[in-house]
């Protein structure tokens, strides 16, 4: 079961199976209850469900929140913040689990947006430029507190366990290539496929 | 399970304070030695099913680690300045749960070479430093390294390296299985006439003393193993202990006080239960094994007009000496995938660099590992020279996870005296208790040893291939997960806190054991020499228990 992605790869039956080739059936038998609850685990990206909508964002604050978000890992042949739900993650963390950042967010976003309509008044809101004007004023921007925070926050909405509320069913780890699976089996990569073994030094004696 | 319970009123033979890698392994030596022991430990106590594969929570909302929430702790960079509580992240960082940081170590598990218990003999005094030699040497240490191997478990190739030091015994267990990672640090290495080695790992490669071999789930460093393949002292010391019968965990038990009798002999501890009710605890001996930086403050905060600088600090040092390890990293990425994300963090590594060389012109030495940063989320915001931080760029970047590595460098740190632990003069944790103040500014020569270091680094990468290579940034450091020689030994009580048998100069009953025994920091990897070093100790403290000797 090397590299392959899939909800089979990562149920607990598959677990089980693989398991076979490393744990003797006495200690399997003895620990399948916490082996099993363990298991559990890797199974939180197939339980993710449709976000119902936000906590903390009004629709505005969302819409310019998104459209940073969606420049900073942008969407293509793979998936981009947007489709992987970043906001929603970014929303449910300040409302409940990165609440504590809440206090520092508000006015840097407040003061993202004002800024940008006193210098783009005809346009009112940053959601509302398009793509490549949107990334042009973003380098005006960057380095300020308010992009390292969104910045940091669309990182882990795409990539840190789904039932955080980004990240939708896997899609921000597939674009990355890490397979989100409980176990693993040599080889592990291309180039210790064809590993031939240690070779010893001259002089040394190993054992 | 045998585990004992002890009443509220009973005395007991030893209290250890801390139940992670030293803690662990004094009570179980202890109490296998026919001691009554009872382990103090702040953290709760997990089953194996209640460790996640979460980022976000063990890296981000200090799921398993000491939470700044309920016991901050500030940062300076000297003596002058006012300590500040830092934005991102704890300056003593530590796991905070039965099994301490065994649980969440990369298991990294280098003996030490021979050099660093005498390398102040053959290098001499450095300016500014409290460079010094170990009062023991690797020699009388080398029994309890065998015994950490066979009794805890680790995997390794005895004799790989021409560097190792002299063994007795080879490993109980083979290596883990060689990653992509492993192989391309190899190749390099071998191309420019280096001696990369079989990592030695406290993972069990193969079924070990009724715990499973590793799954290569690939989460190790900072996390906890479900599958109980990593050989922290939650798996291996602490159950042993309890089936003594003689030894019992109290966890979410929090020690804020040792105190001593007019005889000025330790007593007992203080302690908040789960509902932060205070109690006492009465022993014939105390045992310190709470970490580097939790064991200084536990004495520092033990003052008595007896002990009013400190409990067994007479020489003024308890909580100096502060040592980090320095290191960086070289990032490469390859043409195909490693999938680096896989199995254990590292394979293969070498200690031709280990030695410090005078002909440098800086002290310093260390090790060089192949790994990749530990999981997606923070591999994807790390930032640094010309890495892309946004973008399509970034995008382009984050895709090449499969075909990236690291090659790691790790460090020496000297030992300067305004290094240190000490407590926070205004602020307090959640039990009213001071919290930790770490002062630290590493030597010049740690900095410029990491960077030569990292030469070789970048070196060894573009030797085996790599499309590109990039580095860290090698700089001061403001947080630290290996907390050692805060409570140095020696045996000047002038200049030495406990001595060669871990007893506190000052106070005949207490003994301290953990990083914050450290004389030098080694080269990176110190959890095998604290594991050590606790087996010695408890050898010698069992052996003065029995002759009435405490």
């Amino acid at each position: 079961m090397n590299s392959v992605d899939g909800e089979e790869n990562n149920s607990r039956r598959a677990f089980l199976r693989s398991s076979g080739g490393w744990m003797t059936a006495a200690w399997v038998a003895a620990h399948w209850p916490s082996i099993a609850e363990a298991a559990r685990h890797a199974d939180h990206m197939t339980t993710a469900v449709e976000p119902a909508g936000f906590e903390y964002f009004d629709a505005a604050d969302a819409a310019d929140v998104e459209a940073v978000s969606s420049q900073i890992v942008p969407s293509g042949a793979t998936a981009g913040a947007r489709d992987v739900h970043a906001i929603y993650f970014i929303d449910r963390a300040l409302a409940t689990f990165l609440a504590s950042w809440e206090a520092d967010f508000r006015p840097q976003m407040k003061g993202f947006q004002a800024k940008f309509r006193a210098e783009n008044p005809t346009v009112g809101a940053f959601a509302k430029l398009g793509s490549d004007a949107q990334i042009a004023y973003l380098k005006t921007v960057d380095g300020s507190r308010f992009f390292e925070t969104v910045r940091m926050l669309t990182i882990l909405g795409m990539f840190t366990s789904p039932k955080y509320g980004g990240n939708f069913r896997g899609s921000g780890w597939k674009m990355m290539g890490f397979v989100d699976q409980h176990a693993f089996t040599p080889p592990f990569g291309y180039y210790d496929r064809e590993y031939t073994g240690f070779v010893p030094y001259p002089g040394t004696k190993q054992s | 399970m045998n585990a004992r319970r002890f009443k509220p009123n009973e005395t007991v033979d030893f209290v250890v304070v801390g139940s992670g890698a030293a803690g662990g392994v004094m009570a179980r030596e202890l109490s296998q030695a026919g001691f009554t022991v009872l382990v103090f430990e702040q953290g709760p106590r997990f089953s194996p099913a209640d460790f996640e594969h979460d980022e976000l929570k063990y890296f981000f909302l200090s799921g398993i680690t000491v939470d700044p929430a309920i016991s901050p702790q500030t940062f300076r960079k000297n003596s002058v300045d006012v300590a500040k509580p830092t934005s991102d992240g704890q300056p003593a960082l530590y796991a905070r749960l039965v099994g301490g940081s065994s649980n969440h170590f990369t298991a990294n598990y280098w003996r030490f070479h021979e050099s660093d218990f005498n390398e102040r003999s053959i290098l001499g005094s450095i300016p500014g430093t409290g460079f010094a030699d170990w009062p023991i040497t690797y020699h009388e240490l080398e029994p309890y390294y065998t015994k950490v191997e066979w009794e805890v478990g680790v995997s390794g190739l005895a004799h790989a390296s021409p560097f190792d030091p002299p063994r007795t015994k080879p490993y109980p267990m083979p290596p883990l299985p060689v990653k992509s990672s492993g192989v391309l640090l190899e190749r390099g290495a071998r191309k420019l006439g280096l001696h990369p080695f079989p990592a030695p790992m406290a993972i069990a490669s193969q079924p070990f003393r009724d715990r499973p071999g590793c799954v290569h789930c690939g989460f190790c460093m900072g996390f906890g193993c479900e599958a109980q393949a990593k050989s922290s002292a939650l798996y291996t010391m602490i159950p042993e202990a309890e089936a003594t019968g003689l030894c019992e965990v109290r966890a979410e038990s929090y020690v804020y006080r040792v105190a001593t009798n007019a005889a000025g002999r330790a007593s007992g501890v203080h302690y908040f239960d789960r509902d932060k009710r205070e109690h006492f605890q009465k022993a014939r001996a105390v045992v310190l094994s709470a970490n580097g930086a939790e064991t200084a403050r536990l004495l520092l905060n033990s003052t008595s007009p007896r002990f009013a600088q400190g409990l067994a600090n007479s020489s003024g040092l308890v909580g100096k000496y502060l040592m980090f390890n320095q290191g960086a990293a070289a990032h490469a990425v390859f043409e195909h995938e490693l999938n680096e994300y896989k199995s254990v963090q590292v394979t293969r590594l070498l200690h031709d660099f280990y030695e410090s060389d005078p002909k440098r012109g800086f002290y310093g030495g260390g090790g060089i590992d192949g790994r990749i940063d530990p999981q997606p989320a923070i591999w994807a915001m790390t930032t640094g020279g010309d890495l892309p931080r946004w973008g399509a760029d970034l995008k382009a970047r984050i895709e090449g996870f499969p075909r990236s590595m690291v090659a790691a460098g790790h460090s020496t740190s000297l030992a300067v005296e305004s290094n240190s632990v000490s407590l926070d003069p205004t602020l307090k944790d959640a039990w009213g208790i001071p919290a930790i103040r770490v002062t630290y500014k590493d030597h010049p020569d740690d900095l410029a040893f990491a960077r030569f270091l990292q030469d070789r680094q970048v070196e060894i990468m573009q030797a085996a291939g790599a499309l590109k290579v990039w580095r860290d940034r090698v700089g001061e450091q403001d947080w630290g997960v290996h907390l050692l020689g805060t409570c140095r030994m020696g045996n000047d009580p002038a200049t030495s806190v406990v001595d060669k048998y871990h007893r506190t100069h000052d106070v005949r009953n207490l003994f301290l054991c953990d990083g914050s025994s450290f004389v030098t920091s080694g080269r990176g990897q110190p959890t095998m020499t604290i594991q050590a070093l606790a087996f010695r100790a408890a050898d010698h403290i069992g052996q003065f228990a029995k002759r009435n000797e405490i």
